[in-house]
């Protein structure tokens, strides 16, 4: 677990912990390991998002990024997504959704709910290290985020 | 036709036939009388003339008028007779004094008038009856004859009172019910059919009482205690005064036709249970190619990265030719995998998704596969032939993933050739329709595996020799089997192959139809 007060730009919600570590060793690369904060499934990340529960006393900043995966234990992401996005204070938060979903119902309902991005896991490492380096690039460090957000 | 119930509207007849002799009028009857006296009055005193005084004209006269007049012209003739002797014919002459010796006079007269009027009356009242017999007997007959046409018809048709009781019974209705007339004449017909009916018996009266009629299904036994349904059709017979008086009543039988009806109700339950099963054994289906969609793919990106990884860490270790071709492999495996999953995973989706027909211009379809193709086999000098083909009603992006296949096998497939040719046409296949083929000079088959050709992940070449899962081939079915057509293949070892499909959708024959 986490430290509850640590303040990272990226909040990323993933159950699969081997996902968690190679997403961090890619992300290495950028020093943008440790601007993630990982949540274990959607309610954490709610919690982490709302400042509750084990997340009461972290600042109020939001994150400039949220890595979602879909399938998640307890709240599934699109529920997480649905939460953020229809909450006037949350929507601006730019939410990436990252998962091994190609299903076609997938991607309509998570645009319908208004994602900024839709990314599959590319099941080759290079591509998947490729992938999430340039998507921590672009939304922590090239893309300005909305004003509240977590900087550097 | 009949109407059965005119038919034995026996009172109607009757009362037509006596309003035939109807009686004189008052004018008439009294006419009769005044005419007869003074015709008497006339004879009586011509015969004064030749000093006949005679009183026969006068009783002639009564006569006449009591038989033809009636008793009301009798007492006018009787009175008259009697005023005009007593003033023509009686001392004192010319004058209407009345004594006690003209008494007799009178109770002849009277006696006279009596007499024939009893005598026509009785006369009269023969007559009438016997007209009465004859006319009753004709209008038996009648109905008789009636009857027997009644008996002609296979519907069973029953004339019952408004207390149920049966008073006809036709051949029909013995046929269906199984009771002679003879038996069920005089019978409730609600006790002798165990009658259930399907509407409540006050409704039927209301409607009976409204229109005149009531149509409905009855339930009924018949004398073998078979239940039978009945399609009944009542027509209510009101009496004289307009009162209901009878039920004639026309059944048929529609048991079997009822009980065909409840077994395609049976069968439209059975096939909504069907397809209901089908539509969860289809959510089902979603919900396991979208586990193999997410889950599979998470260990064998684990594969890949913890590899790559372990490369990294291990360089030194993982340095010798070995190693790393081990290494290599993994990491093809993983890939192979993973294109594995997705094709089988779009095979799945061909099968779930909804197919949007339209017409499709088949020759336009196949320009733009053979565009996308042509990338495929660049720097090959393929030469096509592409022929005018028909117009399908098909799903259009369906339709043209089977010639994207199609193509790109038939290009994979000539890459030994030096020349590579690849021609798509049509041709007249079976029962007429049109095939369309897609024909190339590549390394063929043999037809000894034409049957394999069409299986999922079936590949008659190593992978090594020609990439590719084996699914093509397998969608390219499943889609033509989703079109209601077939497709099928000729080839022979280095001498090309021939794949052809058919459509059901054909423009021509869907006109047709």
């Amino acid at each position: 677990m986490e430290t509850v007060n640590k303040l990272g730009r990226i909040l990323m919600v993933e159950d699969d912990s081997k996902d968690v570590e190679l997403t961090l060793e890619a992300l290495k690369d950028y020093n943008l390991a440790n601007e993630v904060v990982v949540t274990h499934d959607g309610e954490q990340a709610l919690d982490y998002i709302y400042c509750r529960g084990e997340y009461k006393l972290r600042s109020g900043e939001n994150p400039a990024v949220i890595l979602l995966d879909l399938k998640l234990p307890k709240v599934d992401g699109m529920e997480v997504l649905k939460q953020i996005k229809s909450d006037a204070k949350l929507k601006m938060i730019p939410v990436v959704v990252l998962t091994s979903s190609r299903e076609e119902r997938d991607m309509v309902s998570s645009y319908q709910l208004g994602v900024n991005a839709y990314v599959v896991k590319p099941v080759d490492f290079h591509e998947f290290v490729n992938a999430i380096k340039e998507l921590g690039a672009f939304w922590a460090v090239i893309n300005e985020p909305p004003p509240g957000s977590a900087r550097k | 036709m009949i109407n059965p119930v005119r038919a034995f509207d026996g009172a109607n007849v009757l009362k037509g036939k006596s309003a035939l002799s109807t009686p004189l009028s008052p004018i008439q009857c009294y006419g009769i009388a005044v005419l007869s006296v003074l015709g008497a009055l006339a004879a009586g005193l011509l015969l004064e003339r030749f000093e006949l005084r005679n009183i026969s004209p006068f009783l002639l006269a009564i006569t006449v008028a009591a038989w033809y007049g009636g008793i009301r012209s009798a007492l006018l003739a009787l009175v008259a007779s009697f005023i005009s002797f007593h003033f023509f014919f009686v001392e004192p002459l010319h004058s209407l004094r009345f004594t006690g010796s003209d008494l007799p006079y009178f109770i002849f007269f009277a006696v006279l008038a009596l007499l024939v009027s009893w005598f026509k009356a009785a006369q009269q009242n023969v007559e009438g009856e016997l007209r009465e017999a004859n006319e009753r007997l004709e209008m038996a007959e009648r109905i008789k004859q009636q009857a027997s046409l009644l008996n002609l018809t296979h519907d069973s048709i029953f004339v019952r009172n408004m207390d149920f009781v049966i008073t006809y019974w036709n051949q029909g209705a013995q046929e269906l019910y199984g009771w002679p007339a003879e038996d069920a004449i005089g019978k409730d017909s609600k006790q002798l059919l165990h009658t259930v009916f399907s509407t409540p018996l006050d409704d039927i009266n209301t409607e009976l009482l409204r229109s005149g009629r009531w149509e409905g299904e009855l339930r009924r036994t018949t004398a073998n205690s078979i239940q039978i349904v009945v399609a009944a059709r009542w027509s209510l017979q009101r009496n004289d005064r307009g009162e209901p008086a009878a039920i004639l009543e026309t059944s048929n039988n529609i048991t079997e036709h009822k009980r065909r009806e409840q077994e395609i109700q049976a069968l439209n339950q059975e096939l909504a249970k069907r397809s209901s099963e089908l539509e969860a054994m289809n959510k089902e289906l979603e919900a396991f190619a979208y586990t193999v969609s997410h889950d599979l793919r998470a260990p064998l990106r684990h594969i890949s990265g913890y590899s790559e990884l372990l490369q990294k860490t291990a360089a030194s270790i993982l340095a010798d030719q070995t190693s790393r071709r081990y290494m290599t492999i993994i990491l093809e495996s993983v890939k192979r995998m993973g294109s594995l999953i997705d094709d089988l995973l779009s095979f799945s989706r061909i099968g779930r998704a909804e197919t949007r027909k339209s017409l499709v211009n088949l020759t336009q379809l196949v320009k733009e596969a053979v565009n996308e193709i042509r990338q495929q086999a660049e720097g090959r000098d393929v030469v096509w032939k592409i022929s005018t083909l028909p117009e399908f009603y098909g799903d259009r992006s369906m339709l043209r993933l089977v010639l994207i296949n199609l193509l790109s096998n038939a290009v994979k497939f000539t890459r030994p050739r030096a020349q590579p040719e690849i021609e798509i046409g049509c041709v007249n296949g079976s029962r007429g329709e049109m095939a369309v083929f897609v024909r190339d000079n590549g390394i063929g088959f043999d037809m000894k595996y034409v049957n394999k050709l069409f299986g999922v992940f079936q590949r008659l070449h190593s992978a090594d020799s020609f990439e590719g899962t084996g699914i093509g081939l397998a969608t390219v079915q499943r889609i033509i089997h989703r079109h209601g057509g077939k497709v099928w293949a000729e080839g022979a070892v280095d001498k090309g192959a021939t794949f052809y499909f058919q459509l059901s959708g054909h423009k021509e024959n869907y006109g047709n139809s």
